[in-house]
């Protein structure tokens, strides 16, 4: 017998002595939304909210972003090219990079990727390897900024299961990297990014 | 489990008083017959009955555990509820009684005995429907909520009774949540664990000051007590049924216990 | 008297360890309490909808397994099944020397630590290093976790800080984000260096065949960013049904585990690089490990498998904040251990038959299980195992004599009447053991035997009232 006939067997003999078996409970959609979230009526505010609840920073305009971003004093930044229009107002200000390659990893500390889309219920962003197809760009400088469309903001957590795009890699990211396994201490940026913002469009 | 919504609720009723009430704590049961009684009921006593088996089940000594609880429910005969002013072995009574019997012959007659069982505060409100209690009790309580009415209506019951009588004060303490360490068996094979979550609870209670720490279950309170006297720093027990007991009699701050 | 492991362990814990233990975990419980008590009328409702669909998706595994394995190689993923840990470990073995690797980094993974991984690619020249910041430490130090979800929940700073300048990572310094900057510093060159990168999954949905990882420190994402080959184990049981029942799951994972409405990083993952998606690893092997789940499965203690390893059971314990997680001497400690750890000893459950003793049955555990596992029920089910097994339980009284009190009523009567004498014996010089044990840190109270009998007698006359 081959490992899964092995494996198959064991679970249908285990299985078949049974009287009866557990129904497939009826899981309403929404289910477990946060209780305060029917009184939300404005998702982009809720988001704003929630993101920055967990520790990401939220830019309403690229100015702002700008502004923040300048104060960081990034060593060199990358913006790939389909974010040209967003950050415009970058260029001659900071250093911007267009590509991002894994030889980069110690030398580019602030990048920004597009979202695929957010949460408002969690303040989470969401990222896919269609929107930021090179994933080491959102994960290995110590800034990273996604840049959420607000058309794609999901309402709940079921919402944005029901709706997943078909893509080998989805990931949500709710707030900066963060530890606490040293005595229980908060630490923020272990192997992610250290500061998590996001720029609404 | 058995379903608990769907127990008799006659004013006839059958008590246990359980082991401990029936070596240590006679005034504990005296008071439930009281109590009940002051609220309706007649209260017949078997006097056949011993124990629910509650230590042998938990050692996992199930053979001697089902042989006590046989005798048991031949003794509670009847269709009567059965009223135990213990948590703890209410729990036995209504659930652990189906576990040690699974398989076993004499399921379904031991689980008809279960399905009439009641913790005292649980049937007082769900059963009697009694919403408050009368009298007064003047003194400042921390309730510890028995462990084995985790699950079950006996916990919020107790205290919506006590919540209600005169002059008492419920003062909350640190990590409520949290067993005494008492554990039946537990207790005295595994000393140092049990010694230490006992320690822990009377720290939070001694913390607040009550007069009396007061729960449903005499065990984890003879835990309680008895090490807080032998540390040389005694603190005071009470039943609930015994603040009901004596908000009836109108007892002012000390009662005589 | 011979002593029971877990509480002589008490004894000699470090009382700095034990407050430590103490102190995170009750943070964490309040944590949770808060957090589900401000999102959820009823929490309460919610764990025992996810304990049915987890239930369910035990008693269908055959079903939702092969659904599973359809819908990942539909995608691309290679699928593995491993009867055994040495299977398991073999089949790692067998893809990384077919790709021709010698390094790899691994997030953080209960089934890995249960098949000792980590040792087996050792001893075949393989590299493997443990990202996550709690699991490295473990990892060079040759310890075990203590807490499945915080695994040096028993070390201090001053500890690891010793570690870190024994590995050659920098001079000694104690301060919590020093030490987690210089992890992030020396695991960037592992990452990049990795040829793979191992995972395990919280769960893997049947229906679109998404590997769920969750984590806080963003490790397993870079263990699958620059990495060729991504290898999964993943328990058998770890599948349910579809993307939907994952909304109530993640829901209550983060905030029964940590206190978050949501774990930092939650990753979904359905395959290899595509054509149209080209960032990912090349290859993706899932190796669903059996590793005696099926006899779990086959017991009478099957609910444990709902487990989703949140450890909120091992924090709200009472005998885990005083024993800290090495005292259960398996890979899973707290109450989801006392359960799983014996059933999955198979022929060497007696070793480990001490730990479903190591409860008072207070039942916090399953009040606070995402998914509603009756853990009491299991632990005297493998109690009443144990004792039918023979198995010496070291400071549990033997129970005939009770049995034969309890059942006698005449018998019973007259030791209440007798038991007086114990007011008047020495108790305590007495080679009782069980009396000891209790005496040592208790009194008793006065013995008041029969008295309730005879108050109640007196007052048949009275009321008409008494039974038979
Ligand atoms: S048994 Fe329940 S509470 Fe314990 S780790 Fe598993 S899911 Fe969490």
């Amino acid at each position: 017998m081959t490992a899964r006939e092995t494996i198959f067997a064991a679970i249908k003999s285990a299985l078949a002595p049974l009287p009866e078996r557990e129904p497939r409970p009826a899981v309403a959609h929404g289910v477990a939304d946060a209780q305060w979230l029917a009184d939300e009526t404005d998702n982009v505010a809720l988001f704003v909210q929630r993101a920055t609840a967990v520790g990401t920073m939220c830019f309403r305009s690229s100015s702002d972003c700008l502004a923040w971003l300048f104060e960081q004093q990034p060593a060199r930044v990358f913006i790939p090219d389909e974010l040209r229009d967003v950050t415009a107002k970058f260029e001659g200000i900071v250093e911007v990079v267009r590509s991002y390659s894994r030889d980069q990893v110690d030398e580019i500390d602030t990048a920004f990727t597009p979202a695929a889309g957010a949460i408002a219920e969690s303040g989470t962003i969401i990222l896919t390897d269609e929107s930021t197809p090179d994933r080491l760009a959102a994960l290995a400088p110590w800034t990273h900024i996604a840049v959420v469309r607000k058309d794609t903001i999901h309402r709940s957590v079921a919402d944005a299961l029901a709706a997943m795009p078909d893509d080998p890699n989805i990931i949500w990211v709710t707030g900066p990297s963060k530890t606490a396994d040293v005595e229980g201490i908060l630490i923020q940026g272990v192997h992610g990014p250290g500061v998590q913002g996001c720029l609404l469009i | 489990m058995i379903n608990l919504a769907t127990r008799p609720k006659g004013k006839r009723v059958q008590l246990m008083a359980t082991c401990l009430c029936d070596a240590f704590y006679d005034d504990v049961a005296r008071a439930t017959v009281e109590v009940l009684e002051h609220a309706g009921c007649e209260v017949d006593f078997p006097e056949g009955q011993t124990c629910c088996g509650q230590p042998a089940f938990n050692c996992g000594q199930w053979p001697a555990a089902r042989k006590v609880m046989r005798h048991t429910a031949s003794v509670f005969a009847g269709d009567a509820p059965i009223i135990v002013p213990s948590g703890s072995c209410a729990a036995m009574m209504f659930h652990g009684s189906t576990l040690e019997f699974e398989g076993e012959k004499d399921r379904a007659a031991i689980a008809q005995v279960g399905a009439r069982t009641w913790e005292l505060g649980d049937y007082l409100v769900n059963g009697l429907g009694i919403k408050e209690w009368p009298g007064e009790f003047r003194a400042k309580i921390a309730f510890h909520r028995a462990c084995h009415t985790r699950g079950t209506p006996s916990g919020a019951a107790v205290l919506q009774l006590l919540q209600s009588i005169q002059g008492l004060e419920i003062v909350p303490f640190g990590e409520e949540e949290q067993c005494c360490g008492f554990g039946g068996t537990f207790s005295v094979s595994f000393p140092n664990v049990s010694t230490a979550m006992g320690d822990l609870k009377l720290e939070h209670l001694r913390a607040v000051h009550p007069d009396y720490i007061v729960s449903g279950d005499m065990s984890c309170l003879m835990h309680l007590g008895g090490l807080a006297e032998r540390e040389g720093q005694p603190l005071k027990t009470l039943h609930f049924v015994q603040i009901l007991r004596d908000a009836l009699h109108q007892h002012h701050g000390q009662a005589t216990h | 008297m011979a002593k029971q492991l877990i509480d002589t362990y008490v004894a000699e814990l470090p009382p700095t360890v034990q407050k430590a233990v103490h102190q995170s975990t009750a943070a964490t419980t309040e944590k949770r309490y808060q957090l589900l008590g401000d999102d959820y009328a009823d929490s309460d409702g919610l764990r025992k909808l996810a304990g049915a669909i987890r239930q369910h998706t035990l008693e269908y595994l055959d079903t939702y397994l092969a659904q599973a394995e359809e819908s990942l190689t539909a995608r691309g993923a290679k699928v593995h099944y491993a009867v055994t840990a040495e299977d398991a470990c073999q089949a790692v073995t067998g893809i990384l020397q077919a790709a021709g690797i010698t390094k790899v980094v691994k997030s953080k993974s209960m089934v890995t630590e249960e098949i000792h991984l980590n040792d087996y690619l050792a001893n075949q020249g393989i590299e493997s290093i443990e990202s996550d910041l709690g699991e490295y430490i473990v990892q060079i130090d040759g310890d075990h976790p203590s807490h499945i979800v915080r695994p040096i929940i028993h070390k201090t700073r001053g500890d690891i800080a010793r570690s870190f300048e024994r590995e050659g990572l920098g001079d000694y310094n104690d301060d919590p984000e020093t030490i987690t900057r210089r992890a992030r510093k020396f695991m960037r060159g592992k990452y990049l260096e990795a040829g793979a990168g191992i995972t395990g999954a919280n769960f893997v949905t049947a229906d679109t065949g998404r590997l769920v990882l969750v984590t806080n420190e963003g490790n397993s994402r870079f263990c699958l960013a620059p990495a060729k080959v991504h290898i999964a184990l993943v328990g058998i049981e770890k599948v349910v049904p579809s993307d939907a029942d994952l909304s109530l799951l993640l829901n209550l994972l983060g905030r029964s585990a940590t206190g978050q409405q949501l774990t930092v990083y939650t990753e979904f993952i359905n395959g290899p690089r595509r054509a149209d998606r080209p960032s990912g690893p090349e290859q993706m092997h899932v190796i669903f490990v059996d590793n005696r789940r099926t006899e779990v499965l086959a017991s009478d203690c099957k609910e444990i498998l709902r487990c989703i390893r949140c450890g909120a059971c091992l924090n709200v314990c009472p005998v885990y904040r005083q024993a800290s997680g090495h005292a259960y001497r398996s890979v899973y400690p707290g109450p989801v251990g006392a359960v799983l750890s014996p059933l999955l000893a198979g022929d060497k459950f007696k070793e480990l038959a001490d730990l479903p003793k190591a409860s008072s049955l207070c039942g916090a555990c399953n009040e606070v299980c995402p998914v509603d596992i009756p853990i009491p029920d299991l632990l005297l089910r493998l109690r009443n195992r144990a004792h039918q097994e023979h198995v010496p339980s070291p400071g549990t009284p033997p129970m005939a004599g009770f049995a034969l009190l309890g059942s006698h009523p005449l018998i019973w009567r007259s030791a209440m009447t007798f038991g007086a004498a114990k007011d008047y014996l020495p108790l305590d010089r007495l080679p009782v053991p069980y009396l000891g044990a209790w005496l040592k840190t208790r009194t008793l109270p006065k013995w008041r035997g029969g008295k309730f009998r005879s108050w109640m007698k007196s007052r048949h006359g009275r009321n008409g009232g008494g039974g038979k």
